[in-house]
């Protein structure tokens, strides 16, 4: 998988809207309170298979049970965490330390940059056979496939924001006399930041991916075989409330990234520009 | 970023492109030699790294002999095509059902969010329990995974437009379907054309992932059976068929969108533009 354009979906979706942000919170908890009560009242009029379709009572009590009772998804929860951050760890560090000697030597860019992006269209999920038999049924296999998914779309994000700078900024930083350091440092890395953030969002969600994938594959802990084995039991709700748990899982590593783009980003949002400016005026004023 | 700037991240060729390309089939051939030398030594694991010439010869044997790969190659081709073009169906509709209404739009924006951050692949064994071990599930899973991709650049795309030339249109008189099919849709096309590209590479993972959950047929499937019972060199064989595949199948999309936003390329457009001025001259007279 490529990387995607880094266009921030929340704005497009927040764009011409008149009514006050509390009138939408409660329409939106209105019809969302409407289709479960929905979705319950179907199931108990038979309507829906309750193998297939769990009404959402029981799903409720399933996650209760998991969280309160028996407290065991914590584990289970903690496995997949640790191992879909550390194989982005691993991905990211590799993936960065690439695209960097990439970026400054062309000799290595002209010689492995096209098997990267030929490799890119392979998705990575598909060697999660070679990973098991490679590195056996523990947690290294799950982590492997995590940090080779997570590694393409940090490298070619990285690459392309580190290459394709501004000419005229080129240009300008030339006339001053700029050394290569200053060059790299100065206007290089700042350049490229929004895409190796998206590329690094990216990242993050296809570890998740790989963590989770092969999990299915053969683990005996973490949310992957978690839900694996409710659903071929057809313990649906246990499925669903584990899904359930992946989405929450999914939420905190997306709004982690996302308050790592609000900081590191800055001039993407108006009030944040003004914050940061005001606090360099400070200090710069006060020197 | 698009994945067009990606395919010119290898650039950087002072010389001819035959050059090029020998220079390259040299440096691949002695890694080659250096694996098998490897292999033949001991130093490599044959179950880890199998040798070229094994793996040369799975190759053969899957593809000529036994002949078994032709099978599940159009399994996964039939699957990862019909989860692609019902995930792109799904996608775009709700791009423009989310573009042309407001209250739509207001109503989808959190589950969009919560949809954007799950795994989506993980719903991958909810589907096999509920649609069994055919290929629906795998077609399912595969257009799950693949339409958000036309979803969100359907919709970034469609309100992309420029608000000059909406004015233009609409000084002329043009009703609100004339603007959506003459402004939005071209407007939007190029962001569509590459989220088909990425949807896709995206069903065709999508479809291997239901495979290795549970399937009778299909390159997943073959893949783990060989890698399970330890055939390293047959299952790299199909590693490198599924890669190629990919390949073969992203190109063609390239291709595709190509020909379809025809005025990208010089060419294309005054071969188009002509034929339109024949046509206009013959039914103006």
């Amino acid at each position: 998988m490529s990387a995607v354009d880094d266009t921030n979906i929340d704005e497009i979706l927040e764009s011409e809207f008149k009514t006050p942000y509390a009138q939408r919170m409660m329409i939106h908890t209105l019809t969302f309170l409407v289709l479960i009560g929905g979705w319950e009242l179907a199931s108990f009029l038979g309507y829906l298979n309750e193998l297939i379709m769990p009404p959402p009572s029981w799903i409720a009590f399933r996650l209760y049970e998991m969280f309160f009772v028996t407290g065991s998804i914590y584990w289970h929860f903690f496995v997949t965490m640790f191992e879909a951050t550390f194989g982005f760890i691993i991905g990211v560090s590799i993936g960065l330390s690439l695209a960097i000697t990439a970026a400054i030597s062309p000799v290595f860019r002209r010689y492995w940059a096209p098997y990267a992006v030929v490799f890119n269209v392979t998705p990575g999920i598909a060697l999660a056979p070679f990973i098991i038999a490679w590195f056996g049924f523990g947690w290294s296999s799950k982590i492997a496939l995590a940090a080779l998914n997570a590694f393409f779309p940090v490298f070619i994000n990285v690459l392309t924001g580190l290459l394709f700078v501004d000419k005229d900024m080129t240009e300008l930083f030339n006339s001053l006399r700029a050394n290569r350091r200053q060059y790299f440092w100065k206007l290089q890395i700042p350049s490229s930041l929004p895409i190796t953030i998206a590329g690094l969002k990216l990242g993050m969600t296809t570890a998740l991916i790989g963590a989770i994938v092969a999990e299915f594959f053969s683990a005996t802990e973490g949310v992957g075989i978690l839900m694996q084995r409710f659903a071929f039991r057809l313990n649906m709700d246990g499925a669903f409330a584990t899904l359930i748990n992946m989405s929450l899982m999914g939420l905190t590593l997306f709004t982690i990234m996302e308050y790592m783009d609000y900081k590191v980003l800055f001039w993407r949002r108006h009030k944040r520009m003004e914050e940061v400016s005001a606090k360099r005026k400070a200090r710069w004023t006060m020197d | 970023m698009s994945v067009e700037a990606s395919t010119r991240l290898g650039t950087g060729y002072t010389g001819s492109l035959s050059a090029a390309l020998v220079k390259h089939l040299i440096i691949f051939a002695v890694f080659l030699t250096i694996w098998e030398m490897a292999n033949r030594t001991g130093i490599a694991d044959p179950l880890l790294m199998p040798r070229p010439t094994d793996i040369v010869q799975s190759i053969w044997r899957i593809y000529v002999t036994q002949g078994n790969v032709w099978l599940h190659l159009w399994i996964t081709f039939q699957e990862a095509m019909l989860g692609c073009a019902a995930g792109i169906v799904i996608g775009v509709s709700l791009g423009v059902a989310a573009v042309l209404s407001d209250s739509f739009r207001d109503f989808l924006k959190p589950y969009v969010i919560l949809i954007e951050c799950t795994p989506r692949i993980a719903v991958g064994p909810i589907f096999v329990a509920w649609m069994g071990f055919g290929m629906g599930s795998k077609i399912a899973l595969a257009a799950l995974v693949c339409f958000f991709a036309p979803f969100v650049n359907t919709m970034t795309g469609l309100l992309g437009f420029d608000e000059e030339s909406e004015e233009l249109f609409r000084s002329m008189g043009a009703t609100r379907r004339q603007i959506f099919w003459r402004l939005m849709i071209p407007t939007a096309a190029p962001a569509m054309g590459a989220s088909f590209k990425l949807a896709v590479g995206a069903a065709f993972g999508g479809a291997l992932v239901a495979e290795f959950i549970s399937a009778q047929n299909g390159m997943g499937i073959l893949m783990a059976r060989y890698t399970m019972s330890l055939n390293m060199p047959s299952a790299f064989a199909g590693l490198l068929s599924i890669t190629l595949y990919g390949f073969i199948l992203f190109r063609m999309t390239e291709y595709l969108d190509y020909r379809a936003l025809y005025w990208r390329d010089d060419d294309l457009m005054a071969k188009k533009s002509l034929k339109r001025k024949a046509k206009w001259e013959r039914t103006m007279g």
